[in-house]
């Protein structure tokens, strides 16, 4: 059987204040929309890790099988609100590796 | 590849309101815009969209939408704007309506961002619009209501349009078509959300926010510098070129 790969996918956070927002809030809404738009069957294949959340520079990095990236960009686009406030959480690049994703932040 | 937000409707009477849009779409990295007036009033002025244009770093592109009540006014608002040198397109719900811009080449897109007007297309509709190399519009705004009830009949209108579209072939373009800043999606990420949730094969769907929307663009150029009428048909005098 072949190994399972791995993707990074780095998200912008668009939020007017995020000083509420912390991993485990961003991860219960993002698990939250992975389970309203594609229910268990998808959720359990994903293997979904917030590697990195950065509230100053507004960003965060999240890993999860190469299999899953579409749903795991769609899930975060069609998160509209954390907390009760309006939020964009955009996925802007997606690789293989953490060091190309890093390379691109510099 | 550069991808489009085919829809931003915006008030051109109140140009902050405007830059403030487009400050927010540069946040989100969307590099092309095509921005439609608020109300779609006969008002626009050229120098406005040069003015736009020249303070954004965002490729501009501007579009009408016709929304006639009949074929009378329809015939009426397709002579005022046929010379005018953007995206033309027309919404409405009325079928007599619908065919004759079909037919028409003068409009360039029959959109159908509302799921109303979405349960009006039919298969003979879009045969027609596919004949004449007329282009389909659909939005996803519909389905980011916060009202589940609402958002989850939007879901199933859409995927119902979209098999209709899928089965038909014509060409088609997806627009955001969002009114609220907060709304608006990168549409790489608007082409992710049609091909999981809405089953629009991954290739077609970036192509419909972006090859697509290039293709449309680049027939409306040429057709304004009269180089093309119809694809296969050109103009000859003698037996020059003109």
């Amino acid at each position: 059987m072949k190994d399972e790969r791995q993707r990074y996918i780095l998200f912008k956070i668009i939020m007017d204040d995020a000083s509420n927002l912390n991993k485990r809030v961003l991860l219960n809404s993002l698990w939250h929309s992975i389970w309203k738009y594609f229910g268990m069957k998808e959720a359990n294949k994903i293997g979904l890790w917030l590697v990195e959340l950065n509230i100053l520079k507004s960003y965060g990095i999240i890993r999860c099988s190469h299999t899953t990236k579409e749903i795991v960009i769609s899930a975060l686009t069609m998160i509209q609100e954390i907390s009760q406030q309006s939020v964009i959480l955009s996925p802007i690049k997606t690789s293989g590796t953490l060091n190309k994703i890093r390379q691109y932040l510099k | 590849m550069s991808y489009f937000e085919s829809r931003l409707r915006v008030d051109f009477e109140d140009l902050d309101s405007v830059y403030r849009v487009l400050k927010f779409c540069e946040k989100l990295n969307i590099s092309n815009l095509v921005l439609e007036p608020l109300n779609n009033s006969k008002y626009f002025r050229e120098e406005i969209f040069h003015e736009i244009r020249e303070n954004t770093n965002i490729n501009l592109f501007f579009r009408f939408n016709l929304k006639p009540r009949t074929v009378k006014e329809f015939k009426k608002e397709i002579k005022f704007y046929q010379k005018v040198p953007h995206i033309l397109s027309l919404e409405t719900q009325v079928k007599e309506i619908q065919i004759q811009a079909a037919k028409d080449s003068r409009v360039h897109v029959l959109s159908f961002s509302d799921p109303i007007n979405m349960k009006t297309a039919t298969p003979g509709l879009i045969s027609l619009a596919k004949q004449n190399d007329t282009y389909i519009e659909f939005s996803l705004a519909p389905i980011m209501r916060k009202n589940r009830a609402l958002q989850s009949k939007n879901f199933r209108i859409l995927y119902r349009f979209i098999q209709l579209i899928l089965r038909m072939k014509p060409n088609f373009i997806i627009s955001g078509d969002f009114d609220i800043p907060y709304e608006l999606r990168h549409p790489r990420n608007l082409s992710s959300v049609c091909h999981t949730l809405l089953g629009i094969p991954l290739d077609q769907a970036k192509n419909a926010f972006s090859k697509n929307v290039e293709l449309l663009l680049s027939k409306i150029k040429s057709r304004r510098k009269n180089k093309l009428i119809q694809p296969g048909v050109r103009l000859i005098k003698g037996d020059k070129k003109i």
